[in-house]
């Protein structure tokens, strides 16, 4: 069952944001060939040309400045109408503050039903099927979004990067919409995000940590680099603060502590109960130790074991590779 | 036959006490005890949530709670720590005699500004020449025209270090024995008021407890409670307000005993299972569940008995005989289930054993409860 | 400034969760269902801004059954709400977002107000769809992931900052408006006894929800898992580092999809 499928992109830079790339991966998987992108303000123009290069054939821009820095409301209202246009039963959003802020505002306004943080989508009859985290990650729902219209929001990189796909593509202006949203709101400035600063133990996405079996507090570097190429928190167990590589606010475990991430990665932690209570609850633990019946891998979803100072850097290149840090 | 279930204000009560307890004490618990710190930061925060002053009404700016609303509320502050709320809860037993003896300018005097803002209250009865033998102080109040002198010392006094109120029992004359026991209300300002330094405690180390001397202080009679020889009756009956709560806070403790040495066994593991499918490790947390709930059972019994207007002496000393005594045989199980680990300070279960011992001794030794239970008893038989 | 403030009963933060006997969503039995998270910062919120404008009110209002709904609002004006509206509904649809935006719209239409409040998202479902939705349906202008929200008394206008992957974007409209708040000025306040005690006699209006027409767009919950057991590491098999930390990047990202 293909649905016609608007992707609604976001442009940094003059580029489409990874987010609307995996949109698109998705908008042609349930769209087959008639997936749509749309593009908003005039800086987004070139960005009509990667929607092709993807294999989107078709994208509507409106490109009259309305739509640079716009509030949400008049984004949606934008999108609703790129959507009519379109034909389409389905716009798909990437999981940016962006995608995330159109949603429901779209949803409202179009007469969807709606749903943000997608890890799988289906077109199912009546409707799509979709899952999402709840709960903190801490279980899965599946809901059924029924209706003529669905508006989906991906969870940010749960889907992979489509590969290229080139098509010839055509770009359709569309029309601004006459009337202005009365007493909309506008932006007054931006400032750039602040490079380095990674984010804090309790509140990251991924923690990497490090015990004793990186054996010197130098080699504890190892941790922390790949935690940077992931964007990760870095994270430590008792042996490794008690000896004084790190300072005890790194500490995870019992008397540290507690995280509960969407990735743990534990590196040369043996995995005494102690450590466990504090990052058990993580959704995907994985465990990188030189032996083999450590207890982490009881505990851990995915383990290599090995000699973690090859292993280690060898994961830190793939990652660097794989997100285009070079 | 009684409802055992909660109203919502009561459910309310307690999971306002709850949140406070897990998330402003249980974080500091461990530091305290460890360094013998005094969390006044802490303390503050409990006042300005209305969780000291629990029993004074609330015209006078307390929380005005029954007995049971302030066990729910101490069992669940004493889950995250014995010694900080045993700080907490001293202001209840300092100005309890206020609300039993004294008269209505003297609450109005005492009360009101006393709640307005922080501020700590000792209650000053236990004396180095004996705790169990009330009757017994030396501790003397002399009569010196407007004024009574006092002189003499008490000792294990809870927060007199901090303390800008004192409740002091002294003796009018020895020679009448516990007949002669006065009670006065004694702002720390007078001059010759001197508490110690705090003492270095097995447990309950967050709360701080010292001598406090009496060097002639002058206090006028207009802060007498009561008349001259009404001080030991007035100590007895503060004491059967305030006995039922410290059943509440040994059960806090035993609970917190409890559930960590439930959830203990199931993760740590010994011939390949987990510890609680070895039965010896089942039938200690079933001797421990027992006596946790007898413990909250006899106190909130306690406390609805006195609350509907009993005395309540009887059920009283059960609940804190009995829930001490649990607290202790709760907090040794939960030490012996952890193993080793329940031996090294760096597990929580070694100071819930230090901060259950000393709710066998304070606010009653045990002993003497017994003897109270014994003699309760026997009047029915008489 | 008339401030209403949405606040959605959630269940306690470290419930043990288990799915229901049908399979579709969390049980509720023995669910304790509170104020929480985002919703707080908004309570919050709007306290500091009724707090800095002297004649101001807020007026929380919340959607569901009872007695949760009831409950939470009762939690909201223990921290200093001045007036409460309960929209009763069923639970299905006080929990999925753009069900409640739907059944909420009607009564905050007839609530005179500069500014509606509520948090980025739920604890429990996290979409953040209720505020675009709502701003919608009232007519108003909608932006999430708010901070530091202000109002500029001499332009007569609300001056926020959003948080986005660019940066930190500055915001400036006039009321009224939607605000998805993810972060307050301070820390949120803690109810004290004397006003828990009071809030639970305080008057809560009750209000039929507007009702969906018959072929309204519906999201219907399927199933509710949870994770299943850990049964030990599944041991990558790799003869280079190399080829180690290609299966395990693979791995993250299309088994496990948590790979960035």
């Amino acid at each position: 069952m293909s649905r016609h499928v608007l992707v609604v992109g976001e442009v940094q830079s003059g580029h489409l944001v990874g987010a609307s790339r995996e949109a698109v991966g998705v908008a042609r998987a349930l769209g087959g060939g008639s997936a749509v992108g749309f593009l908003g303000g005039a800086a987004s123009r070139p960005a009509a040309e990667e929607f092709a290069r993807l294999g989107i054939g078709l994208t509507l821009l409106r490109d009259d400045g309305a739509l640079e820095a716009a509030a949400p409301a008049v984004v949606a209202r934008a999108a609703k109408l790129g959507a009519e246009q379109a034909g389409a039963s389905v716009v798909v959003l990437g999981g940016t503050t962006f995608g995330r802020d159109l949603a429901g505002r779209l949803a409202a306004a179009w007469d969807a039903a709606a749903a943000t943080g997608v890890t799988e989508v289906a077109a199912v009859d009546g409707g799509l099927r979709v899952r999402r985290p709840v709960f903190g990650g801490r279980a899965t729902e599946t809901r059924r979004l029924e209706g003529a219209r669905q508006v989906v929001a991906l969870r940010p990189h749960a889907f992979p990067l489509p590969a290229d796909a080139p098509v010839a593509g055509t770009v359709e202006v569309l029309a601004a919409d006459g009337r202005a949203l009365p007493s909309s709101g506008q932006r007054t400035g931006i400032d750039a995000v602040a490079a380095g600063a990674g984010p804090s133990l309790t509140d990251a996405a991924i923690v990497v940590s490090g015990g004793r079996g990186l054996k010197d507090p130098q080699s504890f570097r190892l941790v922390e680099e790949l935690a940077a190429a992931l964007g990760a928190a870095v994270g430590a167990s008792r042996a490794v603060t008690d000896a004084g590589w790190r300072p005890s606010s790194f500490q995870v475990g019992q008397t540290g502590r507690s995280v509960s991430p969407q990735l743990y990665i534990a590196v040369g932690i043996s995995g005494a109960i102690q450590h466990l209570v504090g990052m058990v609850s993580s959704r995907v633990i994985v465990a990188i130790n030189n032996d083999a019946s450590a207890p982490i891998f009881r505990v851990a979803d995915y383990g290599i074991a090995g000699d973690l100072f090859q292993i280690v850097p060898a994961l830190t290149a793939e990652v660097r590779r794989v997100r285009g840090l070079g | 036959m009684p409802d055992f279930s909660l109203t919502p204000e009561q459910e309310s009560l307690r999971d306002a006490a709850r949140k406070f307890a897990r998330t402003e004490m249980a974080p500091h618990a461990a530091e305290c005890d460890r360094a013998g710190r005094f969390p006044e930061e802490i303390y503050r925060k409990a006042f300005d949530l209305g969780l000291m002053n629990l029993n004074v009404p609330a015209d006078f700016g307390g929380s005005g709670l029954g007995v049971l609303d302030q066990c729910l509320i101490v069992e669940e502050l004493a889950y995250a720590c014995g010694g900080m709320t045993t700080s907490i809860i001293a202001n209840c037993l300092a100005l309890e005699p206020i609300l039993l003896g004294g008269t209505a300018e003297q609450k109005e005097r005492f009360l009101r500004p006393f709640c307005a803002q922080y501020q700590l209250a000792s209650f000053c009865l236990t004396e180095p020449s004996g705790g169990s033998d009330a009757g017994g102080l030396k501790t003397r109040a002399r009569r010196d025209g407007e004024d009574y002198v006092l002189s003499g010392e008490k000792c294990f006094i809870t927060n007199a270090p901090h303390a800008s109120l004192y409740t002091v029992f002294a003796t009018v004359d020895p020679e009448r024995q516990h007949r002669g026991i006065t009670a006065f209300v004694v702002p720390r300002a007078t001059a010759g008021v001197l508490p110690g330094k705090d003492e270095e405690k097995m447990g309950h180390r967050a709360s701080s407890t010292s001598t406090v001397r009496f060097e002639d202080a002058r206090v006028p009679a207009a802060n007498r409670l009561g008349a001259e020889g009404e001080g030991f009756s007035l100590a007895m009956r503060t004491l059967d307000q305030t006995r039922t709560p410290i059943g509440a806070l040994a059960t806090g403790i035993a609970q917190a005993a409890l559930d960590h040495a439930a959830g203990y066994s199931l993760k740590r593991q010994t011939f390949g299972k987990p510890i609680a499918e070895h039965q010896a490790i089942q039938i200690k947390l079933a001797n421990m569940a027992q006596a946790v709930h007898a413990a909250r059972l006899l106190t909130w019994h306690a406390a609805w008995t006195i609350d509907r207007g009993g005395k309540g002496t009887l059920e009283s000393s059960i609940a804190k005989c009995f829930a001490s005594d649990a607290a202790l045989d709760v907090a040794d199980e939960a030490i012996q289930t952890f193993g080793g680990y329940g031996y090294m300070k760096e597990y929580p279960v070694e100071k819930l054993l230090r901060d259950a011992k000393l709710t066998q001794i304070y606010e009653g030794a045990n002993e003497i409860q017994r003897t109270v239970i014994a003699r309760e008893l026997l009047r029915q038989y008489a | 400034m008339e401030i209403v403030v949405c606040v959605k009963p959630v269940p306690e933060p470290d419930t043990r969760l288990r799915a229901s006997a049908n399979g579709t969503g969390l049980d509720p039995e023995g669910v304790k269902f509170v104020l929480a998270g985002y919703d707080e910062s908004a309570v919050e919120q709007a306290l500091l801004l009724k707090e800095s404008l002297p004649g101001s009110k807020v007026h929380a209002v919340s959607v569901g059954p009872a007695p949760r709904a009831e409950e939470v609002l009762r939690a909201a004006i223990a921290l200093g709400c001045d007036l409460a509206t309960w929209v009763e509904a069923p639970a299905e649809v006080g929990s999925e977002p753009i069900a409640a935006a739907r059944a909420i719209a009607p009564a905050l239409r007839t609530i005179p107000h500069a500014l509606v409040l509520c948090g980025k998202q739920a604890g429990d479902d996290e979409s953040g769809l209720f505020s675009g939705a709502l701003g919608e349906w009232l007519g108003e202008p909608d932006f999430g992931y708010v901070i530091d929200l202000r109002w500029d008394a001499a332009s007569a206008r609300f001056r926020f900052q959003r948080a986005s992957e660019a940066g930190l974007e500055r915001w400036e409209c006039p009321p009224p408006c939607v605000i998805a708040l993810q972060q307050a000025w301070n820390d949120p306040r803690t109810a004290k006894l004397p006003a828990i005690l009071r809030s639970r006699k305080a008057p809560i209006a009750r209000v039929a929800a507007g009702s969906p027409t018959g072929d309204a767009p519906r999201s219907v919950a399927e199933t509710f898992e949870l994770p299943a057991p850990r049964t030990g590491a599944r041991m990558i098999e790799y003869a280079t580092p190399e080829e180690a930390a290609q299966r395990l990047v693979k791995i993250l990202r299309e088994e496990a999809k948590v790979f960035p």
